[in-house]
């Protein structure tokens, strides 16, 4: 926005000038308003609802009023050792999955920047996943690994075992784990390929005179100049799966034996099929807490990276 | 818990015979101070008032404008304002429109298990001076759904049961005799069982089904069978009670269907009526909303009622449908209760006597004329017409009367769905004992 107006309109800037400054911030107080109010209605306020209601203890239902509980819900979350194993699960689930799919988010991005026929269609593939709503894609996966799905009549076709996938407790959540990265590897490799031809191309050209081979110039160039988009595919990626809920809902119900009951999906049936909604809350705050957490070490990687520029 | 989810449209559009009054308006009469909400009556000339009626029943797509017509000609003083939600949202619904005290709806739909948490909140009207006595119209596992604390809070409008059908193709296939349909000739499930493994063995690709695989409804009675109890004890109905022997036994027989592949693994509650219609399964415990649907499907069928287990006396089915509740905020309490009156007790119910494709009654009355019906002709029908009356009348153990039913059904249906998958029945038992526990805590 262009803003204080010159001497040349002949009037004392002196005067003029507090006046277009408020205009000025009349003007981007108007513009911000949409995202502030949203932020507010959406974020914020749901946010205060969760804290605010998990310090009380009320019956379902809207008909008797709460009462005041402290922090008796949060003594009761993490006296429960059923929910602290839901905790421990939820994290090493993210330790896993996050960088799972981001390295072969990578892997694939650097391939298809690679000068290989037909990329456009290898991309396209990719990322056909996730344009599918994630309910449908849940429940083709459902079938595809249900006990008599096409994988198991391959998995016997060619001489193996039939795999019991989301009816054991040892196997479930990694077939949660290969269902949320065929969606997610194909979403964050397009950001890290839109990176990966930012780099500008007479690094690599400079690093070929240098006789560096491939592996280094990944390591010294690539890394490096793509250190940014991989921080904030990092942060995304690891926000989302601590939030990840359909395929769970849909495909186990976070069985069996618990063994894909996360936080998040913990936190659903607390509130909505328990109907223990203060309880629920309870967990919202602390998985807010957690990602919270997660999100701001991972924000300090990404301020120490400018400081050291 | 929506039971008779697998139900489907009925199409012979049937109206019944009216047959008697019940004496039951006699002891309306009189109204009565109550608990839940203000008192009311059942006058003796109609008020004139409308009466909003919330239900996940549609007025024309399940055959509710008949009725309503019909109250609407009984009762012309009484207009009906009927209000239609998906089932899914009927809970929340009626939770949150009762809770704004505005007295809209007067008259809800209440699925049963929920009957004693929305007594407990205050949001279903204390019926007991003016309802209790018209008991004796009802089937007593339907009626007793009814009460919570010993007050009545709701009418049963329907009811259900489970029998076994069997496909006696399949059973001749691999040289097994049709099982018996006389009530003193119950199988055991230990014999069921193993019938089953031969009929998979004959051909069949599916020995034994249940309808509702893994869920409460389906699988109460085993441990009842067993001597055990419904899962719940306790005055206020909120000590959980299944880790006991006879439920560690009752559902180790249930995994033990799993393992000699007396019953399939995989299939859902919702494949079962159509694997059975399609002549996949021998056997399937399944309700009386089989029956429409096997005279279509040209099925070579028999019943046998509900198995018990060898050496036990005791024999339990599931019961339980819907019911009717009066919002405790109503502005017109005396005309909605002519309505509910109407509806659930005159002549057998006015819901199962307009309605043109009723469910099983909850009435002995409706109960009668229902049997009348063209499904009900052949031998095999005369076959499941008896089994039914008597299991609804005699066996039907209802679910328990708990404020914290939800939580209770949910926490037990995944804790059958991993004994199913082949959880140690006992550990999985205890999990569900301390998750419930923890659930239950907020109504200490």
């Amino acid at each position: 926005m262009t803003l204080a107006p010159t001497s040349r309109s002949g009037v004392s800037t002196s005067r003029r000038r507090p006046s277009a400054a408020r205009h000025q911030v009349l003007w981007t107080i108007i513009f911000l308003a949409p995202a502030i109010v949203a932020l507010l209605a959406l974020r914020l306020a749901p946010s205060g609802q969760a804290i605010a209601s998990s310090v009380f203890k009320a019956f379902p239902g809207g008909l008797v009023p709460p009462t005041f509980a402290g922090l008796d819900n949060y003594v009761a979350l993490f006296g429960d050792p059923r929910f602290v194993d839901t905790v421990v699960r939820t994290l090493v689930f993210n330790v896993i999955i996050n960088p799972l799919q981001i390295f072969v988010a990578l892997l694939l991005a650097v391939l298809l920047v690679q000068r290989i026929p037909l990329d456009g269609v290898w991309r396209t593939l990719l990322f056909i996943p996730v344009t599918i709503p994630i309910v449908g894609s849940s429940v083709a996966w459902g079938a595809a690994l249900g006990p008599d799905g096409p994988i198991n009549t391959l998995l016997e076709a060619m001489g193996g075992n039939p795999q019991p996938f989301f009816t054991s407790p040892t196997q479930a959540l990694a077939g949660i784990v290969v269902i949320a990265s065929w969606i997610g590897i194909g979403y964050w490799m397009m950001f890290l390929i839109s990176g990966l031809q930012a780099i500008p191309g007479e690094l690599y050209e400079a690093a070929r005179l240098d006789r560096a081979g491939p592996i280094r110039t990944f390591f010294s160039i690539t890394i490096p100049m793509l250190r940014r988009p991989l921080l904030f595919v990092l942060v995304a990626d690891t926000v989302s799966n601590f939030v990840l809920f359909v395929p769970i809902q849909m495909l186990t119900d976070g069985g069996p034996q618990d063994s894909t009951t996360l936080l998040m999906f913990d936190a659903y049936r607390t509130t909505y099929e328990y109907g223990s909604r203060n309880l629920g809350a309870a967990e919202v705050v602390i998985l807010t807490a957690i990602m919270l957490f997660f999100v701001l070490l991972q924000f300090r990687l990404l301020r120490e990276e400018k400081e050291k520029k | 818990m929506f039971i008779n989810q697998n139900r489907p449209r009925r199409t012979a559009a049937a109206s019944l015979s009216t047959v008697g009054v019940l004496a039951v308006l006699s002891a309306c009469a009189s109204g009565g101070e109550t608990a839940g909400g203000e008192s009311f009556s059942i006058p003796d000339t109609d008020p004139t008032a409308t009466v909003k009626v919330l239900s996940q029943l549609d007025l024309a797509k399940d055959n509710m404008q008949s009725v309503v017509d019909a109250f609407e000609q009984a009762h012309p003083t009484i207009t009906i304002e009927w209000q239609t939600v998906p089932f899914d949202s009927l809970a929340s619904t009626i939770d949150s429109r009762v809770s704004n005290k505005a007295g809209d709806p007067d008259v809800y739909w209440a699925d049963q298990p929920r009957i004693s948490a929305l007594s407990a909140r205050g949001m279903a009207q204390d019926l007991t001076e003016v309802f209790a006595d018209a008991g004796d119209a009802f089937d007593p596992g339907a009626w007793n759904t009814g009460f919570y604390q010993d007050r009545l809070y709701a009418l049963p409008i329907e009811n259900s049961t489970q029998l076994v059908f069997c496909n006696l193709d399949l059973l001749q296939q691999a040289g097994l005799t049709a099982p018996s349909a006389a009530i003193d000739d119950r199988l055991t499930w230990e014999q069921l069982a193993a019938d089953a493994v031969t009929a998979t063995q004959g051909g069949a690709q599916y020995g034994l089904t249940f309808n509702q695989f893994d869920r409460y409804y389906q699988l109460e009675p085993l441990p009842v069978e067993k001597g055990g109890s419904t899962g719940v004890t306790g005055d206020d109905g909120l000590t959980p009670d299944f880790t006991s022997d006879e439920w560690v036994d009752a559902l180790t027989w249930y995994q033990s269907l799993f393992e000699t592949g007396a019953a399939p693994k995989g299939m859902t509650p919702e494949q079962t009526d159509t694997a059975f219609l399609a002549g996949q399964v021998a056997y399937t415990v399944s309700g009386p909303w089989l029956l429409p649907q096997l005279t279509d499907a040209g099925l070579n069928w028999g019943v046998t009622p509900q198995p018990t287990f060898e050496g036990s006396d005791t024999v339990a089915t599931p019961t339980g449908s819907w019911s009717v509740a009066m919002n405790p905020f109503s502005k017109h309490k005396d005309a909605a209760a002519i309505f509910m009156n109407w509806l659930a007790i005159e002549d057998g119910g006015g819901y199962i006597a307009y309605r043109s494709n009723p469910s099983l009654p909850a009435t002995v009355e409706g109960k009668e004329a229902y049997f009348q019906k063209d499904l009900f002709a052949s031998p095999a029908g005369q076959d499941a017409a008896a089994i039914i009356d008597y299991e609804t009348a005699n066996t039907a153990v209802a679910r328990p009367s708990t404020i914290g039913y939800i939580e209770f059904e949910s926490i037990l249906n995944s804790a059958f769905a991993d004994i199913r998958n082949g959880a140690d029945v006992a550990q999985a038992l205890e999990d569900a004992n301390d998750k419930l526990t923890v659930a239950w805590a907020k109504y200490e």
